[in-house]
């Protein structure tokens, strides 16, 4: 009884135990996750002894590991430091000679010499040169050229093929550099070779189509994807994604077929391009369409890698995972899908849209290395307008030009130099001087003395230091880069131009607000002239414009020092010759930098009225209708350029209360009210 | 435990009849029992209290005890390291598989003691540096403990040091690790490669594929696109305590100060000494010091004496030259210092060049040209080098400072070529925080003015006023570039009006209703937009010509990244209450647009959707009001401009309310749009809009010009 008893007592004891047990248990686990790597044996161990072990290297390794002479280098492998003599490149900066052809020129190899010829680096002496271009053989000549006569080696020669070569080489390379369309990633050379865009025998020369992106964010209901095929064709898939579309083992789901004839260019948002294939046409196809170009695990070097930041503009991924990049693509932010699509349009206008940007490119990076620690920083070449347009000489701060100022958070200096075209006999112009001096916001005034009397010895007092400097006598001196300019603005003037302080005023605070445009009073407009087949402009007050007369405009001074040094030289003799082109060319390198119509701002009637039209015909007059002369130069800047830079605009920037009906008390630019 | 406390009461209570001894015995059996359990409850419950998590859960154990491997000396070795390597031929990139985070899973082998045959050990078992590496790697997000899932294997072999192993037990051991699959997916981090006489620059150890992170890489040795270019280590970035020098002009303007260098160098360096004088000070090896100081830390010129690494704040540029190896440590201390550092080292892949601009940071000179090295320094403008100080040292805070930094860039560039979609931009890896801070990246950069023939669509936000909204509706339809009209219904009480009832317009028109009565539903990203210009309008803004909204059209495609809109509002810094005002009265500037009569890009609806910073949506939908406040600063953020007001100013009924009753109804409107903008500008940290100076109007407003002959004439009238 009693053990009966004990039993069922010590049986309810470790049921009434097992049961507390049970229920505190999960309990236990559950405070348990509160540390991670709580009980595991896993994870890296905290060693108990850690503080008592060596460090890798002895106290003394790390210091001194045993000198060693300069190498010497190894046969085939160069790099820039090894294989360049910049000591040529010296003083002059770089400086390319070309080999001229020998027999029958094709017309890929035309346009490259023409291009060549016609950058700033040009020169015809082979002595000169610290850089020489080779260009490798045709195909339609199929004859290799032997072995130049300046070759040595190879030593800072550029062999350049924008096609893969017909014929082997019959020297060795040796110390060359080789410039080549798509090349291998196991036999490039980064930082010495230079990879190039694979070029379509039809490329313009200079200008070039321009990018097909009409707007920033694709289309609602465009496709997702199109896949590059053989023959530069598209195949725009549908939007099941069930199966691979692209691998060729589920042929029987390809959903809607597009197939575009010819090179029609893709448009899709993304635009998946196999790496294996040599159809590599297709990646600048893309780029020109604005679409993405996913790049499947690529074997050859994307253009210009080394200076060129791909991931801002493509995806390369891996071959071997293709859901995977499809669910990343479809899953992309709105964001980053807009990002990379505006950045391929820019890359495409900024280096690849001509044979010309594609040699001028090459040219710069050569240039960016000899250049050393004052090359172009990434945010120049990978940001607008590019770095064929953002000189690195102007200066070494990407804040010093228009450009960048929303990057690098900074503002353009609050003052304005102006500056004073004049060489007029007689007073200086001393209405225009009291004008603008009496801007709070006027910092200085150079007056750019171009006649061959001497300047008048008195000038009037002004608040701000007054400069004479003596210009030489062409017109396209006014846009000389003085360095007598303290000021990131300029207000051009000419001597017979007619202001008021307000106009002065308000336009320079508008141009605080668009640094990297012109800011004018005066406008001109150009149309397409379908009498004569080409492009005319006219001063007639229109309800658009396209472009502003520099005798009255603000600009940042950068853009002097892009007339000068960036312009063919053709050019700007063109605007000698003819003075009323040198507004059309300033209007024409503005408008092709900034793609964007330059700005009006309000000025008075009265001013016309107040003087006659001057009849001075080295100035470019005020309202005066371009001479048929100068209608012509429209055209042959046109030309020069390789496509028509200017945009229009329909509108003016007014201050906020112009012409409202308060009280004119309340008005800031009052004066610019005055009928 | 409440159960448990019962039972200890109610025990003895069912055991009457026993003896007391017994009892006795029963009773204290519980309680030892009860306490036991309760002291273990409590240390289960507050472990973290008591003593240290790490303590508590991680096994302590000491690297004595780690279990030892002998090698047999017929074990199979690696084939070397294959030099065609790439991520798409060596990397096995399914292991990798799809991850909604992209993050690459790491695996560490436990710690081994490996000794050969006759029980030699093969290696040191573990530097402390390598510990602290796979410590940093065991802490990040990459780590996983589940060798079946992971992506990355790295080895816990220790090969930072390669005089400090034997090369081919090293490989063997390798060889034998569980999943090692001739290398495939398996990192390797080594510092010092090579040994003499002849110091290869990549590690001996035999490695087959696997992925080598190593320091002194050269051209010929990496593998571009597959290794990672790592610093080497500078044990005194730990040990001595160096306080940050900002950027300047300092006292030498060129310094030396490594201590091996082969003699044609250092006579190089001496004959710069020789040309420019004071600014040059190359140091060396100290020769006379007593006993006790670590020579590690002087450094002399001649019998003067200089601590190291405090000397190379003074100096603007620091040689770094190549030694035997390419990869110097010194390279670590001068970035720290703020120093730019001068690479002479041919061929040398600096560290993380696969995402690090050292063009920023540093100068390379060519070998063949270190006589012209001051010249070459020398053309650099100030505003440069301070710039580049900055970025020195940054680049050592971000990526040298420790080894953890190393390892974590080492993963993450490792990772961000297996998820390219998803990697860090160059903006990211290189700039400073402060410049990252001050800088704007406009969504819409690229200058393009969107075809007219595209069109606009004019969504209307209402709730009620029927009347009102027909008549706006009807305006609205004028306009020639309109595409699409979109009523947003807001009222969930009352059904919209009949189709039939609807004004017949030329355009097609769609209501779409909401779920709640919210004001961010005007900015909803409807998938009815199907044009990138929105056109905002309220449901009572009548007194807008047609030729002022086509006008206000053409100005937003010459603006695309911006609000266009009519009436343009201010805001004031409030200096005797320090704090921001909102303004409405006439004028001179304008910061803001009312988004009741506004075009702007469809993407700023997706930003206000699903971006906004903090609680503002929120705050908006419960205050019912400032949406147009938050939509003015969520656009002047994210782009850095200003709004465009277009057009004079009108007499707007009432543009904001939706009642005149009077003065006091309108202060305290005021009060509230203030605190709005207050409210605003703490949550975005900043005050990100734009003031300006100027509106637009078409090029022949009020010119004396005929009427007829202007494409907007109709502007401005009331």
């Amino acid at each position: 009884m009693q053990s009966w008893r004990r039993k069922s007592l010590w049986l309810a004891l470790l049921t009434s135990w097992l049961l507390v047990l049970l229920g505190l248990f999960p309990l236990f686990r559950l405070s348990v996750p509160t540390s991670p790597r709580a009980g595991a044996p896993q994870g890296w161990p905290h060693w108990l002894d850690a503080e008592l072990l060596q460090s890798f290297a002895k106290p003394g390794e790390l210091l001194e590991d045993g000198p060693r002479p300069p190498q010497v280098l190894r046969g085939g492998s160069c790099n820039w430091g090894a294989c360049f003599d910049t000591s040529k490149c010296r003083g002059g900066g770089l400086k390319v000679f070309v080999y001229p052809a020998a027999g029958p020129v094709s017309e890929t190899r035309r346009r490259i010499l023409a291009s060549v010829e016609g950058s700033r680096y040009h020169t015809l002496s082979a002595a000169e040169a610290c850089l020489l271009l080779l260009l490798s053989p045709d195909t339609s000549t199929g004859e290799c050229d032997p072995v130049p006569p300046q070759w040595d080696g190879g030593r800072n020669h550029l062999v350049l093929s924008l096609h893969p070569a017909p014929c082997p080489r019959t020297f060795q390379l040796g110390q060359a550099m080789v410039a080549e369309a798509s090349p291998t990633v196991d036999t490039f050379r980064p930082g010495f070779d230079v990879a190039l865009p694979l070029l379509p025998e039809a490329h313009p020369l200079r200008g070039g189509a321009p990018g097909q992106l009409r707007q920033h964010s694709p289309r609602p209901g465009v496709a997702l994807l199109a896949l590059a095929e053989d023959g530069g064709r598209w195949h725009v898939a549908g939007t099941d994604f069930s199966a691979c579309p692209w691998d060729g083992r589920c042929e029987q789901d390809r959903g809607p077929k597009q197939t575009h004839p010819g090179a029609t260019l893709p448009n899709a948002t993304f635009c998946l391009i196999p790496g294996r294939g040599p159809d590599v046409l297709h990646f600048l196809q893309a780029l020109q369409a604005g679409c993405i170009p996913v790049l499947l695990s690529p074997r050859w070097e994307l253009p210009f890698s080394e200076v060129i930041d791909w991931t801002k503009a493509a995806i390369v991924a891996d071959e071997r995972l293709p859901l995977q990049v499809l669910t990343a693509l479809q899953e992309m932010p709105l964001t980053r899908v807009l990002a990379l699509r505006q950045q391929t349009q820019f890359l495409w206008d900024a280096y690849f849209s001509s044979v010309e940007k594609v040699i001028h490119t090459t040219l710069e990076i050569i240039q960016d290395r000899i250049f050393g620690p004052s090359a172009h920083p990434s945010l120049l070449w990978n940001s607008p307008p590019g770095a064929i347009l953002a000189l690195p000489t102007f200066s070494p701060s990407p804040s010093d030009f228009p450009f960048y100022h929303l990057q690098q958070g900074s503002r353009p200096l609050g003052r304005f130099s102006a500056l004073i075209w004049g060489g007029a006999p007689g007073q200086p112009p001393l209405k225009l001087i009291q004008a603008v001096a009496g801007s709070q916001h006027c910092a200085q005034i150079l007056v750019l003395w171009s006649s061959e009397k001497p300047p008048p010895t008195r000038w009037p007092k002004t608040a701000v230091p007054l400069t004479v400097i003596d210009g030489h006598r062409k017109v396209s001196d006014r846009f000389f880069p003085y360095s007598a300019i303290s000021t990131d603005a300029i207000l051009s003037l000419d001597a017979h131009s007619s202001l008021s302080t307000s106009e002065v005023d308000f336009a320079f605070v508008v141009w605080q607000s668009f640094p990297e445009r012109m800011v004018g009073f005066l406008t001109w407009s150009h149309f397409w002239d379908e009498a004569r087949g080409g492009w005319g402009y006219t001063a007639k007050r229109t309800n658009e414009f396209s472009m502003v007369l520099t005798s009255a405009a603000f600009y940042h001074r950068y853009y002097h020092t892009l007339f000068t040094h960036a312009l063919p030289k053709a050019l700007r003799t063109l605007a000698d010759e003819a003075p009323t082109c040198v507004d059309v060319l300033m209007n024409f390198l503005v408008a092709s930098v900034t793609k964007s119509p330059p700005i009006k701002v309000p000025y008075g009637m009265w001013h016309q009225e107040a003087r006659p039209p001057p009849l001075e015909p080295g100035g470019p007059g005020l309202r005066q209708e371009p001479q048929p002369a100068a209608q012509n130069c429209i055209n042959q800047m046109a030309a020069g350029f390789g496509h028509m830079p200017l945009v229009s605009s329909r509108f003016r920037l007014d201050p906020v209360l112009f012409k409202d009906p308060v009280s004119v008390l309340r008005k800031k630019y009052r004066s610019l009210e005055k009928p | 435990m409440c159960a448990s406390v019962k039972y200890n009461i109610r025990g003895p209570a069912l055991i009457p009849r026993m003896k007391t001894k017994h009892r006795i015995y029963y009773i204290t059996l519980f309680s030892i029992v009860l306490l036991g359990l309760i002291a273990t409850g409590m240390f289960q419950f507050w472990p973290h209290s008591i003593e240290s998590s790490s303590d508590w859960s991680v096994q302590k154990r000491s690297i004595r005890d780690v279990p030892v491997v002998r090698l047999p000396a017929d074990s199979p070795v690696p084939e070397r390291g294959d030099l065609s390597c790439r991520m798409h031929t060596c990397f096995d990139v399914y292991r990798c598989g799809f991850n909604p985070k992209n993050k690459i899973k790491v695996y560490i082998y436990s710690l081994k003691k490996y000794v050969d045959d006759v029980g030699v050990p093969v290696s040191s078992t573990i530097s402390q540096e390598y510990n602290e590496l796979l410590t940093a790697v065991a802490d990040s997000d990459y780590y996983t403990e589940d060798i079946a899932r992971a992506c990355l294997f790295i080895p816990s072999i220790d090969l930072l040091n390669q005089n400090a192993l034997r090369v081919k037990e090293t490989a063997q051991a390798l060889a034998q690790l569980s999943r090692w699959d001739r290398g495939t997916n398996h990192l390797l981090f080594n510092m010092l490669p090579g040994g003499p006489p002849d110091y290869n620059t990549a590690l001996d150890v035999p490695r087959d594929r696997a992925l080598l992170a190593g320091g002194g890489f050269s051209t010929w040795t990496y593998r571009q696109g597959y290794d990672v270019s790592i610093p080497v280590y500078s044990p005194l970035s730990a040990e001595v305590d160096l306080p940050e020098k900002g950027p300047g002009p300092r006292r030498y303007f060129l310094l030396s100060s490594q201590m091996a260098l082969h003699p044609e160098y250092r006579e190089e360096l001496a004959a710069l000494q020789a040309r420019h004088g004071e600014a040059v000070l190359v140091l060396d090896k100290c020769t006379n010091l007593s006993e006790g100081i670590p020579a590690a830390r002087k450094r002399c010129h001649k019998h003067q004496v200089f601590d190291y690494p405090q000397v190379l704040q003074e100096a603007t540029f620091c040689v770094v030259l190549r030694g035997a190896r390419l990869g110097q440590a010194v390279l670590s201390d001068v970035l720290r210092a703020g120093c730019i550092p001068v690479i002479i080292a041919d061929s040398y892949i600096l560290p993380f060049s696969e995402v690090l601009d050292w063009k920023r940071a540093s100068v390379a000179v060519p070998e063949e040209k270190m006589s012209d090295v001051y010249s070459i320094l020398q053309s650099i403008p100030q505003r440069q080098i301070e710039e580049m100080q900055r970025q020195a040292r940054w680049f050592w805070e971000a990526y040298f400072q420790s080894i953890k930094a190393i390892a974590l860039a080492t993963l993450q560039i490792i990772n961000d070529r297996i998820y390219p979609y998803a990697a860090i931009s160059y903006e990211d890896w290189n700039d400073p925080p402060s410049v990252k801070w001050g800088s704007v990246s406009n969504p819409l950069f690229l200058p393009l003015i969107p075809p007219q023939s595209q069109g606009f669509t004019a969504i209307v936000l209402t709730y009620d006023r029927v009347e009102s909204l027909f008549r706006v509706i009807t305006e609205v339809s004028k306009v020639p570039s309109l595409s699409k009209l979109l009523v947003v219904w807001n009222n969930q009480n009352k059904n919209p009006p009949d189709d039939s009832l609807w004004p017949k317009i030329r355009v097609p028109l769609k209501v779409v209703r909401t779920a709640e009565n919210k004001l961010s539903n005007r900015f909803f990203p409807y998938d009815e937009i199907e044009t990138e210009a929105v056109l905002a309008i309220d449901d009572d803004i009548i007194m807008l010509t047609s030729d002022e909204l086509q006008f206000g059209y053409e100005v937003w495609r010459e603006f695309p990244d911006r609000l266009v809109g009519y009436p343009g509002r201010l805001h004031l810094w409030d200096h005797e209450m320090s704090k921001w005002k909102y303004e409405s009265e006439w004028t001179n500037e304008v910061s803001m647009v009312l988004t009741g009569a506004a075009f702007y890009h469809k993407y700023f609806n997706y930003l206000y959707t699903y971006k906004m910073p903090g609680d503002i949506k929120n705050w908006v939908d419960a205050h019912m009001n400032c949406e147009d406040i938050a939509m003015n600063f969520l656009v002047a953020n994210v782009t850095g401009k200003a709004v465009i007001k277009v057009t004079p100013r009108k007499k707007f009924k009432c543009p904001e309310c939706t009642a005149i009753d009077g003065l006091s109804l309108d202060q305290t409107h005021m009060v509230e749009r203030s605190e709005c903008i207050n409210k605003f500008a703490s949550v975005f940290g900043t005050m990100p809009l734009k003031v300006v100076e100027h509106r637009a109007d078409p090029v022949l407003y009020k010119d004396d010009f005929p009427e007829k002959l202007k494409s907007f004439p109709n502007i401005g009238s009331l």
